[in-house]
């Protein structure tokens, strides 16, 4: 087959291109992330961050949670551009709110965003307070050692 | 001079053309009171199915059209639709912006199987039907091979919500809930305390528009010649096969994009069946409407698929009250569903044989006026 390129070859090579273009621009808006807000000490450096009593905290505008000492919530967020927002009132009765950007890396599915760091770091680098997170293996569920697949369409009828 | 008919004739006539509408207009007057539904909740439960399955049906319309008959390949594009399904659950991309990305990934699948489909049933001219119902199944086979035995292994899946314990093919089951009610769910409105999805109906108020549009463009024209007589068409310099293709790819392709929506509906993904109950419940759908092999319009799709879906809501609970078993109304509508494409494909035959012997008649009178 002889390749022909006229005008219409041109076309549908640029509308091949937009379409291609327009596929990796929904991947990057539509992928979702899993985002855990923990509350629980953690040690940076050889210095430990103590958990807050009481936090509210929220997730670009997605409804805010509350959040008790040791306590671990998540949100689900889509994009790769997200903010946190941490409102809590310190001993002197002082209400303080932080609120931070951070990105995720597109192909992470779940993240970690410890909240004593952060607060006890307002400034620093997201890796310091955010990190990617992996399900324990104890944690999933066990799987049974094999599923039956039905491909008969009749199956149901025997 | 035409044979005059009486008034009962055309009665007769009108009830012979509509005797699968009118059947089952008879099976939901009699459904409807024993089913005790109340009026809301069968109207809710219709404009649900009009939102899920209209699109399937609105694609069976073009290869009517270019003389094709049923298009029982269509589940070549809900496999494509599945495909693209499978792939945005395992990149984790959900609501709009996934539906899109699936129906992106499957437009390719989609035009290469239709391209194929329409090459074979070309080459099977005059028993399109049977052969796509055949394609159907054979295809069936190579989309479970792919999905089976090929995801985790060749084709990368990394999502172990997705994967067989085994580590490779596809479970039973997709949940689909990043993606689940995503279109049904952008824009709705109340009335009388029943929720109407407005994107969803405009989006198949779009592809109606899109149909009735296509059968005035020179395609469309092409199309209608090719369907009413090929020779006829060939001699008027129509590339009849090509034509035949662009339909049944045209078909497939909407078959997938109609696949994706009915899924977003319903919210889970069953891997290896949902593609060949869609096909035979579509077609059946279009026929209760009124359809024939030959002939479907929009009002026969709407009209398919409230009577259709309506005998499926009211059977069961019908079954139930009527004789205490909920499971005979099941059986019930499988019967029936495949029952109408029975006696929709007979009463076409039947009415073809009836109206070529009217022809007869007619030229034979003419024949004697003029002796």
């Amino acid at each position: 087959m002889k390749l022909i390129v006229n005008k219409r070859f041109w076309v549908r090579s640029a509308a091949i291109i937009v379409i291609l273009a327009f596929s990796v621009f929904l991947f990057f808006i539509g992928r979702q992330h899993t985002i855990l807000v923990d509350n629980k000490s953690i040690t940076i450096n050889e210095t430990e961050f103590q958990p807050l009593q009481l936090v509210e905290v929220q997730i670009n505008k997605q409804p805010p949670l509350e959040l008790a000492a040791r306590d671990r919530d998540k949100y689900e967020a889509t994009g790769q551009k997200h903010t946190v927002t941490i409102m809590y009132t310190d001993k002197t009765w002082e209400e303080h709110v932080i609120v931070r950007t951070f990105k995720v890396p597109l192909m992470q599915d779940m993240l970690i965003i410890s909240i004593p760091a952060l607060v006890g770091n307002p400034d620093s680098e997201q890796s310091v307070w955010l990190e990617n997170y992996e399900l324990p293996t104890y944690a999933m569920t066990a799987q049974p050692a094999e599923e039956h697949v039905v491909t008969d369409d009749f199956a149901g009828l025997i | 001079m035409t044979l005059q008919m009486t008034k009962t004739q055309k009665l007769l006539r009108f009830l012979a053309n509509n005797t699968v509408p009118i059947l089952f207009l008879i099976i939901c007057a009699f459904g409807i009171p024993l089913s005790g539904y109340s009026a809301n909740y069968l109207v809710s439960e219709i404009l649900v199915r009009i939102v899920r399955n209209s699109f399937l049906i609105i694609s069976l319309l073009i290869p009517i059209l270019a003389g094709m008959g049923l298009n029982f390949g269509m589940t070549l594009g809900a496999m494509a639709g599945q495909i693209g399904l499978i792939f945005i659950t395992d990149w984790g991309i959900v609501g709009i912006p996934g539906m899109l990305l699936a129906m992106i990934i499957s437009t390719p699948i989609s035009i290469l199987l239709g391209w194929w489909c329409g090459k074979i049933l070309n080459m099977a001219r005059g028993r399109e039907m049977v052969t796509s119902y055949i394609i159907g199944f054979f295809m069936n086979g190579i989309y479970q091979l792919i999905v089976l035995y090929g995801m985790g292994v060749v084709i990368p899946v990394r999502s172990n919500s997705l994967l067989l314990p085994r580590g490779y093919g596809i479970r039973n089951t997709v949940n689909l809930i990043g993606i689940r009610k995503s279109l049904d769910n952008l824009l709705t409105i109340r009335v009388f305390g029943i929720s109407i999805p407005l994107v969803s109906f405009l989006v198949i108020a779009m592809l109606c528009l899109f149909i009735l549009w296509f059968k005035k463009t020179k395609l469309g024209q092409d199309m209608r010649s090719v369907g009413q007589d090929m020779e006829v068409a060939r001699a008027a310099g129509i590339r009849v096969e090509h034509t035949r293709i662009i339909s049944i790819i045209i078909s497939t392709v909407f078959a997938g994009y109609g696949m994706i929506l009915y899924l977003q509906n319903i919210g889970t993904l069953n891997t290896y069946n949902s593609h060949m109950q869609i096909g035979m419940f579509s077609v059946a759908a279009l026929l209760v409407g009124g359809a024939t092999v030959a002939k479907a319009n929009i009002r026969n799709v709407f009209l398919g698929v409230i009577l259709f879906h309506l005998m499926f809501i009211v059977s069961p609970m019908a079954g139930k009250n009527l004789i205490g078993q909920a499971q005979l109304g099941e059986y019930f509508r499988v019967f029936v569903s495949y029952g109408v494409i029975t006696i929709s494909l007979v009463l076409y035959e039947v009415r073809k044989k009836r109206d070529q012997a009217q022809v007869g008649l007619a030229l034979a009178s003419e024949q004697e006026a003029g002796a």
